[in-house]
């Protein structure tokens, strides 16, 4: 008996008894519902079989108290359903299915084994159309009214998967805007949209029926000049948003916790985790809809808000974890044990495993070869763990995939077998190998093979590293004193630790200063005055104002950072640095702005309408134009905040003067999550929106008009085929949002990463949202890259959680793969010394030789690979490894 | 590409008329994409509200004239737009100027008619019980059960007074006591005020709820989805209250109150189409389909557009009186659907549909493949 | 989550950190954490790093959430595991 999957969302069938995915954790055989003896007290051929007798069906319901201080929910979101409305055909027409059922189609582990057939008859679609805003941005009954935030960027995903998967697909996507909102998304857009046979079509579309004959969906939209069309697809996907956890109500009642009108927790724009129950805190997408680095760092900021209230608690309730001794092999002969990966199916549908584990054996040196489903999961670590202890290897090659990801698993599972960390080889056979040649199956196994016989030459080579423990100073370095910096700040703080806070201007706020209320109804003065007074009433933050950083010297737990305040320098030890530096408004160039008065950035507008500048608020007709000095050439990013901002004054100003007429020329409103509902607001209370393309910009000109001087605005609207013009007393721009000129200098003295467009670069965009790749270096807020005032919040305790991590410690362990540089041979020439990216040589001049600091250096090789006399050398890649790797090919 | 400056004034006006609705619209085009108009020839409600929004209508212009007030676009609409509510007041607008393209020449007749006679077919006002001579159908009294308002098709129309017929045969064989208005019954309005004369719909509520006042009327059985809507959904703009039930409901009820017994065999396939005033604006889907269904041997079949999908037969929203071009006609395609499905009667439940689709049988001749018939006449039958 | 949310659900021991006799701790420091999707995981990983006792609840058989479901991830197309 089989039943619909519902990991593989019912697509495929399952039995009853089976493991819930095959990296699951715990990796364990579970029985579901849908499980006769358990329906219908029938059947019990699974105890039978079971030879461990493991099969209990007398087990039932455990009840257990814990006493915790305090709770985080993060239940995350489930997917909207489109079978509560007839018109996305869900459930009726086969060759319908939904985003999520998509990404199981695409997925190696999926129904088809990433094939993407269809349900009807199992063939793979040519012609696909997604449809944006299923469930979201509608206020129809059955739907939600925000945006979910995520849909248009994970669309663009799928038509790139599938663009990989089939280069002959053609992709259709029906949507009113793209929200590329987020870091590097818009360059993301791009990409999806360059590929060939891809089209991106602004209407929302229809789905007329199905035709029976070949399970083909005939999809009806709209043209701006070419009226409604009718097209035939292989499959559609509906793009289906977020709602709230399914158990919304449940959860409120059960924790006493209060939910907005949508179902989510519901939020304090001041601080976005909090609940208003104490102790009781939000992290992720349960906040609203989130994609997933923000709901990793409103994690690692839920904790930090825990640390803050349990402080007292902290280190008296954890367990060490220990690892057996490390046993010496040195003196032995080399004995490899080689794991082929079949990644699911990322590798094994290309390279041929068994092959290549046959191969492995034939190795000098291999004495065991073995293929693993997937070799990071649980119990396949456990078998390596075991089998290296059962056969004795004394070094490891794993045949899967990047080691960017997964070698500190597999080092963590040889260090379990009493081995040297350092013992491991990871063989590529996926980036390298099954990704990339996925039509040519012959050449990609011997390639395969080759990449493994290379690899067991190296690992033969290699020898044991020494990683060592540095003490941690306890002191936190905050540089910025704005929201984001402060915020941070206040949360080390409060967990017990000094923090050295330092801004360069004369007072606190930063870009807050200018702002004066957000969307959601912060009252952005107050909240900074608060945050400014907590600052400095907090014993344990020492504020340095008009400063400057001057030099940034050590390492991950013990840095030395000398700042210039006033023409005094003074050193600051700390063992965390938080980068907060912010970001700054653009002057525009274009539309009369600096020339024109009545010209103002949206910044700016919002400080006229606070001041209540009546040539503002008396207006007869404003005009917002989007977009300005962002997604073009020089800067291909979204600014995020503008459209919220524009609606936000649009709103305030329609609330003080109902006469006065607005327009603001978008080229996509981008409201994303609850915002959308005040896009809607302004609309209601009568701002109009024009659709603008950057091939035809608004062309503003100065010119009387009555007698009176008037900005006329001229632009296309694309629906009535004709140019509006409009008259206007006020133009305000939104004005990109652009890195703060002191970045590039803060990120040299933080050996810190610039990304693209030269924000700050997170070590990894999901792992690692707010720290740097230079350990013990954080960052948050916008100089990360534009951000609302909440999300900013959210990010700020996010890095105060991250430092925490580190700050609590007594001691951090550094890696062993380094450069050694052999003193008896340096010629103390200094070759080496300007490659060095993170600073981390130095020369004697006594000894007349360079001396590699082990703590700074990141084994990234450069010096090694240009010193002359060969006395630089990386630990774990050198000479003799890599030549040997390299002969074997 | 014309340059233009938003017409303030024409906007007012609009908002004025009940249209201020445009506001919300973002032009998704989905209104554009679900409308029936767009499977016989184009035309866009986007653009018509777009234009509304900055005081660019052509007022003179056949396309404000088009929307048939089925309410599918309104249904789907992301934003609540209300379509409706804005082709009605370009309509009010237009009606205010006195311009009219010629497809709507035919509707001011209507117009006239309804002002003088009280029925938009130039028939006689003392005649519009004629219909009933010979049946044994009594003014409405106060003690009666129910006042059956008959609508002026169901009055004037020779095709429609067979449902009338049908109608009276079935509340007789029940038994139940019931009269109507005579000349005194007025047109309910619906369709008239859709065309954007509001003093005119005003006028004909006013008159019927003084008649229903004055009678004593308490519950209302109609056969016209268009009376049902207007008496339960928009009468109450003028405090009044009566209880409203549609015909098909009605029948329901007598037979599940065992009133009414059904005799005899129905050995044909028949389906149902929607009218939109009775589903998509009211949600009554299920009643008609239960009421076939206890007719024994009928089976029944649905079309490719059913229930909330249902398809215009292009009669609301003053349409019925307007000029349509052969080629555009929507209840071509809904007796082509029919037909696909294998029906042999097409069944529905509204004087307009009736007579749009009685037009287009004989357009398309279709006589000796598909009978249309009111839900009442197969009832009717089986007594 | 089912409909007694704490009874039915597994309480899961997550990361070596934890403590599985649970009768023994009368107290008030520890965490819970709802949700083993990847907030969950994130805020658990930290509070344990940071010296705490977390207690993760999750309804589902596996931890992972949706993110567990997706193939891929944007705008780097990670793989989700």
């Amino acid at each position: 008996m089989e039943y619909p999957d519902k990991f593989n969302q019912g697509i495929s069938q399952n039995k009853a008894v089976h493991v819930y995915f095959s990296q699951a954790i715990p990796l364990v055989s579970y029985i579901d519902d849908s499980c006769l003896r358990l329906k219908e007290d029938k059947c019990d051929i699974c105890s039978g079989v079971c030879k461990t007798g493991a099969i209990d069906f007398r087990q039932t319901p455990l009840k257990t108290d814990i006493n915790v201080g305090a709770i985080i929910l993060s239940s995350g979101i489930t997917p909207f359903d489109p079978s509560v409305k007839e018109e996305y055909g869900y459930t009726k027409i086969d060759n319908v299915v939904t985003s999520m059922d998509y990404e199981r189609l695409l997925s190696s582990t999926g129904p088809f084994e990433g094939e993407v057939k269809r349900i009807s008859d199992k063939t793979n679609p040519k012609k696909i159309a997604w449809i944006q805003c299923v469930g979201s941005r509608r206020v129809t009954k059955g739907d939600n009214s925000y945006c979910s935030g995520v849909c248009c960027t994970y669309t663009q995903k799928q038509v790139i998967l599938t663009k990989t998967h089939y280069e002959d697909a053609e992709c259709t996507i029906f949507h009113n805007d793209i929200r590329s909102f987020g870091k590097d998304f818009e360059r993301f857009f791009q990409r999806a949209e360059q590929l060939p046979g891809v089209e991106f079509i602004r209407s929302y579309a229809s789905i007329e029926r199905e035709i029976p004959e070949s399970g083909n969906v005939i999809v009806r939209y709209a043209t701006a000049d070419d009226g409604v069309k009718r097209e035939e697809f292989d499959m559609v996907v509906l793009s289906v948003g977020l709602n709230p956890p399914e158990a919304y109500k449940e959860i409120s009642q059960k924790f006493g916790i209060e939910l907005n009108s949508h179902g989510f927790s519901k939020s304090d724009s001041s601080n976005p985790i909090k609940t208003n129950r104490p102790g009781i805190f939000v992290s992720g997408a349960f906040q609203g809809p989130t994609d997933i680095p923000e709901s990793v760092f409103s994690a690692s900021g839920a904790s930090s808000q825990i640390g803050e209230l349990l402080d007292y608690r902290r280190g008296k309730l954890a367990k060490e974890r220990v690892y057996p001794v490390e046993r010496d092999v040195t003196g032995e002969e080399p004995k490899i044990g080689v794991f082929v990966c079949h990644c699911g199916a990322n590798i094994s549908s290309v390279v041929n495993v068994p092959s290549t584990v046959e191969y492995a054996l034939t190795l000098p040196n291999v004495v065991y070869a073995t293929e693993q489903i997937f070799s990071c999961a649980t119990n396949s670590a456990r078998e390596i763990t075991d089998l290296a202890i059962e056969k004795g290897f004394n070094r490891v090659v794993i045949a899967a995939c990047s080691p960017r990801t997964l070698e500190p698993l597999f080092q963590d599972t040889l260090r379990e077998a009493g081995l040297n960390q350092y013992y491991l080889d990871m063989a590529n056979i996926r980036e390298h190998c099954s990704w990339v040649h996925a039509k040519q199956k012959d050449e990609a196994t011997k390639k395969a093979h080759d990449i493994v016989r290379m690899s067991v030459a190296r690992a033969s080579r290699l020898e044991p590293l020494q990683e060592f423990d540095l003490s941690v100073n306890k002191t936190a370095l905050v540089v910025g004193g704005g929201v984001a910096g402060m915020t941070c700040a206040l949360s080390i703080a409060k967990q017990g630790h000094e923090v050295q806070l330092v801004e360069k201007a004369k007072d606190l706020g930063g870009m807050s200063r200018r702002l004066h209320t957000t969307l959601e109804g912060l009252d952005v003065q107050a909240h900074l005055d608060n945050l400014i007074q907590m600052v400095y009433q907090n014993p344990r933050i020492h504020v340095s104002h008009e400063s400057t950083i001057k030099h940034v010297d050590g390492y991950i737990g013990n840095f030395t950072t000398t700042i210039e305040t006033e023409g005094r320098t003074k050193e600051i030890k700390h063992g965390a640095s938080v980068l907060a530096i912010g970001a700054q408004e653009y002057k525009p160039s274009e539309y009369l702005y600096g020339t024109n008065e009545s010209v103002f950035t949206h910044m700016e507008l919002g400080e006229e309408i606070a001041r209540e500048n009546d040539v503002v608020l008396d207006a007869e007709v404003l005009v917002m134009i989007q977009c300005v000095g962002s997604r073009n050439e020089e800067r291909n990013y979204c600014s995020r905040v503008c459209c919220g901002h524009a609606v936000k004054n649009a709103i305030k100003l329609k609330k003080l003067n109902p006469e006065m007429r607005i327009y603001v020329l978008f080229r996509d409103v981008r409201t994303y999550g609850f915002r959308e509902d005040s896009y809607r607001e302004a609309m209601e209370m009568g701002v109009q929106f024009i659709r603008y393309t950057p091939e035809d910009p608004p062309v503003v000109e100065e010119t009387k008009e009555g007698g009176k001087v008037v900005i006329r605005v001229i632009v296309s609207d694309p629906i009535l085929g004709q140019r509006l013009e409009l008259d206007a007393d006020v133009l305000s721009l939104a004005a990109a949002v652009i890195p703060a000129s002191t970045t590039p200098e803060i990120a040299r003295m933080f050996k810190a990463a610039l990304s693209v467009d030269e924000f700050f670069k997170e070590a990894h965009v999901k792992l690692k949202p707010v720290e740097f790749a230079t350990d013990g270096v954080f960052l948050c807020g916008t100089a990360h890259y534009p951000k609302h005032i909440p999300e900013t919040i959210n990010q700020s305790y996010g890095a105060a959680g991250r430092a925490l991590t580190l700050l609590s410690q007594d001691t951090v362990t550094t890696s062993g793969t380094v450069a050694r540089i052999n003193y008896k041979t340096c010629v103390g020439c200094q070759t080496c010394l300007p490659l060095c990216p993170y600073g981390a040589i130095s020369y004697n001049s006594k000894k007349k030789v360079c001396v590699v600091n082990q703590i700074l250096c990141k084994g990234c090789g450069n010096c090694a690979s240009a010193c002359p006399c060969h006395c630089a050398n990386l630990l774990g890649y050198k000479p003799e490894q890599i030549l040997t790797q390299i002969g074997a090919i | 590409m014309e340059t233009i400056a938003p017409f303030i004034e024409v906007i007012d006006e609009i908002k004025e008329a009940g249209g201020e609705v445009f506001k919300m619209c973002f032009q998704c085009g989905l209104c554009d994409a679900v409308c029936p108009w767009n499977k016989v020839r184009n035309f866009s409600m986007r653009k018509l509200i777009r234009e509304a929004a900055f005081g660019l209508t052509e007022i003179e212009g056949e396309d404000i004239w088009r929307c048939t007030t089925c309410g599918t676009c309104p249904d789907q609409c992301p934003r609540g737009v209300k379509q409706i509510d804005i082709s009605v007041a370009l309509r009010r607008v237009a009606t205010e100027y006195e311009v009219f393209p010629a497809s709507v020449k035919s509707a001011r007749t209507a117009r006239a008619s309804l002002i003088s006679e009280g029925n938009p077919l130039q028939g006689d006002r003392k005649k519009r019980s004629d219909w009933a001579k010979g049946l044994s159908v009594k003014p409405f009294t106060e003690d009666m059960e129910a006042l059956y308002f008959v609508g002026c098709y169901l009055s004037y129309d020779p095709r429609m007074k067979k449902v009338a017929t049908a109608t009276a045969n079935i509340l007789n064989k029940a038994g139940v006591q019931f009269g109507i208005l005579g000349d005194k019954e007025s047109c309910c309005g619906e369709s008239i005020r859709k065309t954007g004369s509001e003093e005119v719909f005003k006028n004909l509520a006013k008159q019927n709820i003084k008649t229903f006042i004055d009678a004593g009327v308490k519950k209302i059985i109609v056969s016209s989805p268009h009376c049902f809507h207007t008496f339960k959904n928009e009468y109450p703009e003028f405090m009044v209250n009566f209880e409203v039930i549609h015909m098909s409901q009605y029948v329901l009820e007598l037979i599940n109150d065992g009133r009414l017994e059904l005799t005899g065999d129905y050995k044909e396939k028949v389906t149902f189409h929607d009218p939109c005033y009775l589903g998509r604006h009211n949600n009554v889907y299920d009643e008609p389909r239960d009421l076939l269904n206890k007719v024994s041997g009928l089976e029944l079949v649905e079309m490719e557009n059913f229930r909330s999908n249902s398809l215009c037969c292009g009669g609301g929203g003053g349409r019925i009186w307007m000029d349509t071009p052969q080629k555009e006609r929507f209840s071509d395609i809904r007796l082509e659907q029919a037909k696909e499905a294998g029906a042999k009667v097409l069944a529905t439940s509204c004087p307009y549909c009736i007579t749009n689709f009685e037009e287009s049988r004989l357009n398309l001749e279709y006589e000796d493949i598909l009978e249309v018939k009111d839900i009442t006449e197969i009832i009717s039958e089986m007594l | 989550m089912g409909n007694d949310v704490l009874p039915k659900e597994v309480v899961q021991q997550f990361s070596d950190t934890l403590i599985s006799n649970i009768a023994e701790n009368k107290n008030f420091g520890d965490v819970m954490v709802v949700g083993g999707g990847v907030s969950g995981i994130q805020a658990s990983l930290d509070l344990a790093t940071a010296g705490f006792k977390v207690y993760m609840v999750e309804k589902g058989p596996s931890i992972g959430g949706h993110m567990a479901q997706l193939d891929k991830t944007f705008p780097t197309n990670d793989c989700s595991m």
